[in-house]
């Protein structure tokens, strides 16, 4: 429909709100409680305009001007929010007269009369939506000259978040982002009219996506605990990258400053994230700084380990390298290395001419689908989804665009200026079509709260749970015995019910977290019922670039080469970012080894027993590309964080190389891109930030698989978790917020064994110690515990001896 | 304010309560259910404490904090003890112009609490509130459930005296206006020119 | 003005209380003991209103007859009543709710008050009679929290007419099936507002809604709604009773029928008068009311959101209805005239409506909250404790001006139509505070024995 703002005519489809159109006119207005992917409410009265439209006649034709014969416009008596109107055709909007201006002056005024003036004390400054309107739209000079409302200045709302009252300017935005992206309505008004604050009845926000209501807020009430204080937002360096902290690749911005990390708040994509990340990915960064980061190569000189140079390092490796034979030698990367890192490891194997290749952790089965992966956008519009595994702590992202999905509103048109500032379609609590969701996971996850139906399946019972679902697929009249009802942890109507609806739906999806693709018989028989259902498939690989290293092929040339078996039978390892050692048995196997180089940021119990450490650049000091789940490629860049010499593994093969006199592929990023561009046909280095979904030629699942993971069967599943367990305890705010790495045991377990909630415990699950801390719950069946994962202990069951658990520390009181 | 954590659920015992509090409103409208119960609780205890909140939320399927949220916003729910009376002085205009502003410091005086206070012993409170509905009959006490109308300085100090007997007393109720019973208006009298009157005839 | 009666014309219209063809109907049995009961009703020709309409008219010709009857809404917005019911969407075998609006909470009303304590039955007869007309599969009656003895009284009817068949399923005998379910507020004025109303209803802060969409389309649990004044449905009642042309016959030519008018402040006899609509202010404040005992200044036509008025001849013999009163710069509202005598000072009284608001502002939009929340009270007390100035006076109507038509919901309009109002009618006595650092009108013993 045809629409004139400010003289300028455009068109616009219909339920385009009034705010929109005004700024894809190029025109803009003040606003502050609507926000781009949330229901737009009219409560700041910022974005008033003067707005006017024609009126159809009785008999249909339109009211005509007398004058210039033109349809009559009638301009509404008030001024109206242009962001809760609809436009409607030949709507006239004015944001320019005089009146208009007027009420815009005047509604800075009001927002301004209570709010305290701590801008040269507030992190915000700068950064300040409510700063920049009043410079655009306000009068300069305030004239309100009473006391000012008083109230609390650093309520800790979480570890993670500080409110300041008295700043909040009641745009809502905090509240209606709890209940409509994670649908957890933890944050409320508290009293009413200028009284009104913002509040919680629920301490410590537990929700994994907490922190962004920081970004929401426009101005600093709400503020990132962890870089409070911290520096001037035009004082960082904003580098746009990509998280590599989990499998979807959502958008981010590292904020940089002298050297260090100061705080990440998410970038935009509207096919992955939005501009949503979860507390995990923001607030785990603080490790990067830790003290004991590694600056430069050591090289073990009389038993002790010592500064060298590169040159020497690599020298050295060299040197021991020739005295071996290529295939003696295994080169072993972590999953969230980059695609160039890649290419690197590749070109180095090949040098070596050795199949110990592999990258960790991996599951057993590909995540390739054979038929195609589902798209994140898939996900977010689907009309039945089955999810089996807690996909809110293995792939955040995908929580919420589940959440999406429930909502029935597909993703926003993007218009001339972004994402839609007002979609009228979004509206405050709007109802969910729960029924489409089904959750499926041996424990209770939290995603269960918001399906419509739950399963809790018999642990490690993955390939039952799906052959008893196929049988009712694959055969309308088939009906399940006790066994395979048992094994669907539903009733036989429940089981028939999603059955059905996930074979009657247009876009059907299958999650399939790390509990199936652990096995490969479970992944076979997840990946045949999804066939026999007709749904897509989306499977969740561990790390960033699980899916892009497989798709690459940094593999073994067998099933014998693989990471177990290099550790055991190689006589020769290089391995980057992973930390072996930490099982008891593996790290007697490393001792002996003839050389072992290890590329990590910090002296883990690995690079303790190396005879040559190299300093690693950590996930943010990284130039790359990744690969996430749906296949799409994301470009990592790197920000300007001070690690002295350290660098990615191209880095590691450069010197290598050139210590052996070699110039291999992937000695630099650019030339690994180069050798990328050939297998992909893709420039890497003009990838857009929200990345490609390139069509390629199917590629076949691999075809080299790790061996099963030994334990069938066990006391404790080994969980995904949002939060790196790895370096937990070197991320205060994010370690203090989830409680530390938390061991979850049955009550009745936990008074069997005498273990109180919240002591902290050491105990050994297969051949690693772990420490955790105790929480007794119901949301475990009795007989079984969990602990989150490590790159080392991946998801899946495994055997804790419980006997031999160690209390650390009794539960400390915390004044409350 | 800190609370035992180990409290005897509120409605424990009020099972059948609760249970005709939720039939009245259909299952997608269960929230409607909190006024009824925050009610009951402010009813019998005085006020609602956190843990009250945390049981109506879960009662109810919804999170504390929004039951925080609609508990705080209206002026008859308190989040602090009132007292076993609850003394209510309407303020708004009709009533200040018969004199609520100092029926209100009387009862400051007397009562030795202002705005938003209980007394020490827990027998008083008082709150100075917006337009209670009894206009023509001001100015106007609420004490708990019951209005007293009419009250001027006598009626008013009676009251108290029986308040503090710990008795309320009947309540002054009067409807005045056009009711039977009430003066019916005899002649005209105005004081408007003549000619001036409209629906004569 | 009356009309010379010619062959066939329509009589003359029914404009005063003096008029004899006019017969109180709703007002009838308040104050009568024992009125609130069953057996009273029923003896005076209660639940016949019902029971015609359910057993000889359809739902479409009891709206019919509503539209006739030019009834309008009695809360305070006087939208014509059976427009608004006709615009329920159409039944799809899903719930449709009824909801009463008994937040009475206008400063200056009280009629809602008496009809629930001493005549809840004529209240649900016109519940009963409403629903039916729009397909209502159930109802809620949202009664002020504060009105206690009302509730009670209601509550026991409720229950009476459940017993005797008149709510319940079938009722009468019919495929009509309909009951009512009481909810109580908590104290809050702007649940009167029908979209702040119902959120609260439905558990959540009564902040008011978007429109669109409007009630009739998805309000209640998104189910099409009506929400109706208490009065607006005992009106219903002799509607359907007596007829539309009955009601028809009383009233202005945008205004019909018979209204409960409220008078408080200082005339003889304060209380619920009922009335021809297009009676004037005179005839209910002196022929009714026994006049002024105070010599008057100035008086709120319709609840302290109406603009005031000075105590002039023009504006006491205004006809008490929607247009005049629109006409007039100010609005009929609830009718719940204020007197206002000379011997307060207009600022005080300003400040005391401006609290009011203040108080009661749900604290959403940012003009209300903050303009009308904060700033204005303090400009207010800053002039009344005697540190004003007249900057401080054209402070107070810019920042007014700043609020008007701005807020999310007319609630900051109820505040700053009467604080212009004042300041249009009596700058002299801001002028005078202004510059002299008190009131002119000084009088602060209201208080009687």
């Amino acid at each position: 429909m045809k629409v004139r703002i400010n003289g300028l005519e455009l068109d616009f489809p219909a339920g385009t709100s009034a705010i929109d159109a005004v700024f894809a006119a190029g025109n803009d207005v003040p606003y502050f409680c609507s926000l781009p992917y949330m229901s737009p409410i009219g409560a700041c009265r910022m974005c008033l305009a003067r707005i006017g439209a024609p009126r159809k006649d009785r008999d249909g034709s339109w009211i005509l001007d007398e004058e210039t014969g033109e349809p009559k416009i009638f301009w509404f008596p008030n001024l109206m929010a242009t962001c809760t109107t609809q436009v409607m055709e030949g709507m006239v909007i004015d944001t320019e007269s005089e009146r208009v201006k007027d009420a815009q002056n005047g509604m800075v005024e009001f927002h301004l009369i209570n709010h305290p003036l701590d801008c040269p004390v507030c992190d915000k400054g700068g950064a300040c939506e409510l700063q920049d309107r009043s410079y655009e739209y306000g009068n300069g000079l305030s004239r309100f000259e009473f006391d000012k409302r008083h109230t609390e200045k650093h309520h800790p709302l979480s570890d993670l978040i500080t409110l300041d009252r008295e700043r909040c300017i009641h745009c809502k935005r905090c509240v209606r982002f709890f209940e409509e992206v994670p649908g957890d309505e933890l944050l409320d008004f508290i009293d009413r009219a200028n009284h009104t604050y913002i509040g919680t009845a629920d301490p410590g926000l537990p929700n994994n996506f907490s922190g962004n209501i920081v970004d929401v807020c426009p101005v600093g009430a709400l503020l990132d605990a962890s870089s409070r204080f911290r520096g001037r937002n035009w004082e960082y360096d904003h580098i746009r990258t990509t998280s590599m902290d989990d499998a979807t690749g959502a958008a981010l911005i590292v904020d940089a400053r002298t050297g260090r990390i100061e705080r990440i708040t998410p970038g935009l994509n509207p096919d992955v994230n939005k501009t949503w990340i979860d507390d995990g990915v923001r607030f785990g960064h603080e490790y990067c700084d830790a003290p004991g980061r590694l600056t430069t190569p050591l090289l073990r000189r009389q038993g002790e380990l010592e500064p060298v140079s590169w040159e020497e390092a690599a020298a050295f490796i060299a040197g021991r390298l020739e005295g071996l034979s290529g295939k003696d030698v295994g080169v072993v990367i972590r999953a969230d290395s980059t695609l160039e890192e890649g290419v690197a490891a590749m070109a180095l194997a090949e040098e070596l001419g050795t199949g110990q290749l592999d990258h960790a952790p991996r599951p057993a089965a590909s995540l390739i689908a054979a038929r195609g992966s589902a798209t994140i956008t898939d996900l977010a519009t689907a009309d039945a989804i089955l999810v089996v595994g807690d996909v809110t702590e293995e792939a955040g992202i995908l929580d919420l665009r589940i959440k999406d999905a429930l909502k029935g509103v597909t993703p926003p048109t993007l218009m001339a200026h972004g994402v839609p500032i007002a979609d009228l379609r979004l509206k405050e609590r709007m109802p969910r079509r729960r029924e489409i969701l089904t959750v499926a996971a041996p424990y209770r996850v939290d995603l269960m709260r918001h399906a419509g139906s739950a399963a809790r399946y018999p642990v490690g019972g993955e390939a039952a749970f799906f052959r008893a679902l196929s049988k009712l697929a694959n055969d309308e009249t088939a009906t399940l015995d006790a066994d395979e009802e048992a094994a669907t942890g539903l009733t036989g109507e429940g089981a028939r019910a999603l059955v059905a609806r996930l074979a009657g739906a247009k876009n059907g999806v299958l999650v399939m977290g790390g509990f199936v693709l652990a096995r490969r018989e479970a992944a076979d028989a997840a990946r045949a019922f999804a066939k026999a259902a007709g749904v897509n498939e989306l499977a969740v690989g561990p790390m960033a670039n699980s899916y892009g290293l497989e798709l690459l092929g940094v593999l073994p040339s067998h099933e014998r080469y693989g990471y177990k078996g290099m550790l055991e039978g190689a006589k020769a390892l290089i391995i980057s970012q992973l930390d072996p050692a930490q099982d008891e048995d593996l790290k007697e196997r490393l001792r002996d080894k003839e050389l072992l180089v290890v590329h990590d940021i910090f002296l883990t119990d690995t690079a303790r027993l190396a005879d040559v450490v190299l300093p690693a650049a950590s996930v943010y000091e990284r130039d790359g590309t990744v690969v996430n789940l749906e296949g799409r490629f994301l470009p990592v860049r790197a920000a300007p964080v001070d690690s002295g010499s350290s660098t990615d593994l191209t880095g590691v093969v450069r010197a290598i190389g050139e210590a052996l006199g070699k110039r291999l592929d992937g000695r630099s990023v650019r030339s690994a891109r180069r050798n990328l561009k050939k297998r992909f046909d893709l420039d890497l280095a003009e990838l857009p930030d929200v990345g490609t979904l390139p069509r390629l030629k199917r590629p076949s699942p691999a075809k080299v698989v790790t061996q099963e993971p030994a334990a069938k069967s066990g006391n404790v599943l080994v969980v995904p978790s949002m939060a790196r367990t790895e370096f937990l305890s070197l991320n205060p705010h994010l370690s203090a917020a989830v409680g530390g790495p938390r061991l979850r045991v049955h009550p009745e377990d936990a008074a069997e064994h005498e273990l109180a909630d919240g002591v902290a415990v050491r105990l050994k699950v297969g051949g690693t110690w772990r420490q955790a801390v105790v929480s007794v719950t119901d949301a475990v069946p009795k007989g079984l515990m969990t602990v989150p994962s490590l790159p080392e202990q991946p998801v899946g069951l495994a055997q804790a001896d419980l006997a031999g658990a160690v209390v650390e520390q009794p539960r400390v009181e915390v004044a409350s | 304010m800190s609370e035992p954590t180990d409290i005897t659920p509120f409605f424990a015992d009020k099972q059948e309560f609760v249970a005709e509090v939720l039939s009245r409103y259909p299952d997608e409208g269960r929230r409607s259910a909190i006024m009824p119960l925050l009610w009951e609780v402010q009813r019998t205890e005085l006020y609602v404490s956190d843990s009250r909140v945390r049981e109506i939320a879960e009662i109810v399927d919804t999170t504390a904090t929004e039951v925080k949220g609609v508990l705080s916003f209206y002026s008859t729910y308190h989040e602090q003890p009132v007292g076993k009376f609850h003394v209510q002085i309407c303020s708004t205009l009709s009533c200040a112009l018969a004199g609520a502003d100092e029926m209100y410091d009387f009862l400051v005086e007397e009562l030795g609490i202002v705005h938003g206070e209980t007394s020490a012993d827990g027998h008083f409170s008082l709150q100075k509130v917006e337009c209670v509905g009894s206009c023509g009959t001001a100015p106007v006490l609420q004490v708990n459930d019951t209005y007293y109308e009419r009250v001027g300085r006598g009626r008013c100090q009676h009251l108290l005296d029986a308040l503090r007997q710990g008795e309320m007393p009947a309540p002054w109720r009067e409807r005045g206006g056009d009711t039977e019973g009430a003066e019916k208006p005899a002649a005209l009298d105005h004081t408007a020119a003549p000619g001036d009157r409209r629906g004569e005839g | 003005m009356s009309d010379q009666p010619t062959e066939g014309a329509k009589p003359a219209p029914i404009v005063s209380r003096h008029d004899p063809r006019y017969e109180v109907t709703m007002y009838r049995y308040v104050g009568v003991d024992g009125a609130h009961k069953l057996d009273f009703y029923r003896s005076h020709g209660g639940y016949e209103a019902a029971r015609k309409a359910l057993t000889e008219m359809t739902p479409a010709q009891v709206i019919d007859e509503v539209k006739a009857s030019g009834l309008r809404g009695r809360g305070g917005a006087g939208f014509p009543t059976g427009v608004k019911w006709s615009f329920m969407a159409p039944p799809d075998g899903k719930p449709r709710y009824l909801v009463c609006n008994a937040d009475e909470s206008e400063p200056g009303s009280f009629k809602d008050r008496y009809i629930m304590e001493d005549d809840p039955h004529q209240l649900i007869e016109g519940m009963i009679i409403a629903a039916y007309a729009m397909h209502a599969t159930s109802s809620f009656l949202y009664v002020r929290g504060e009105y206690y003895l009302g509730y009670e009284r209601t509550l026991a009817a409720i229950e009476e007419a459940r017993e005797a068949g008149f709510l319940g399923e079938n009722i009468l005998g019919t495929d009509f099936s309909f009951d009512i379910v009481m909810h109580r507020g908590a104290g809050a004025y702007i649940c009167g507002e029908e979209t702040a109303l119902m959120n609260s209803l439905e558990g959540l802060r009564a902040t008011p809604r978007l429109k669109p969409p409007f009630p009739a389309a998805a309000g209640m649990y998104g189910r099409p709604t009506t929400i109706n004044n208490v009065t607006t449905l005992t009106s219903v009642v002799h509607i359907i009773n007596k007829g539309a042309a009955w009601f028809e016959s009383m009233g202005t030519d945008d205004s019909k029928g018979t209204k409960l008018y409220q008078i408080s402040g200082p005339v003889k006899r304060t209380g619920v008068y009922e009335m021809p609509m297009g009676a004037s202010f005179r005839e209910l404040i002196y022929d009714f009311a026994g006049g002024p005992t105070m010599e008057p200044k100035a008086f709120i036509p319709g609840g302290s959101s109406t603009p005031m008025f000075p105590w002039e001849d023009r504006f006491l013999d205004m006809p008490m209805d929607y247009g005049t009163l629109a006409k007039n710069g100010s609005m009929l509202g609830t009718g719940g005239v204020i007197v206002i005598p000379r011997e307060k000072c207009i600022v005080n009284a300003l400040y005391n409506v401006v609290r009011f608001y203040s108080h009661e502002s749900c604290g959403k939009c940012t003009p209300c909250r903050e303009g009308v929340g904060h700033w204005l009270p303090r400009m207010y007390q800053k002039l009344l404790a005697g540190q004003g100035s007249l900057a401080d006076v054209e402070l107070l109507e810019s920042v007014a001006g700043n609020i008007r038509g701005n807020a999310f919901c007319p609630l900051a309009d109820a505040c700053i139509m009467p604080v212009q109002a004042s300041l249009k009618w009596f700058h002299e006595e801001y002028e005078y505070l202004a510059t002299n650092g008190k009131s002119k009108y000084a009088k602060n013993d209201w208080w009687q024995a």
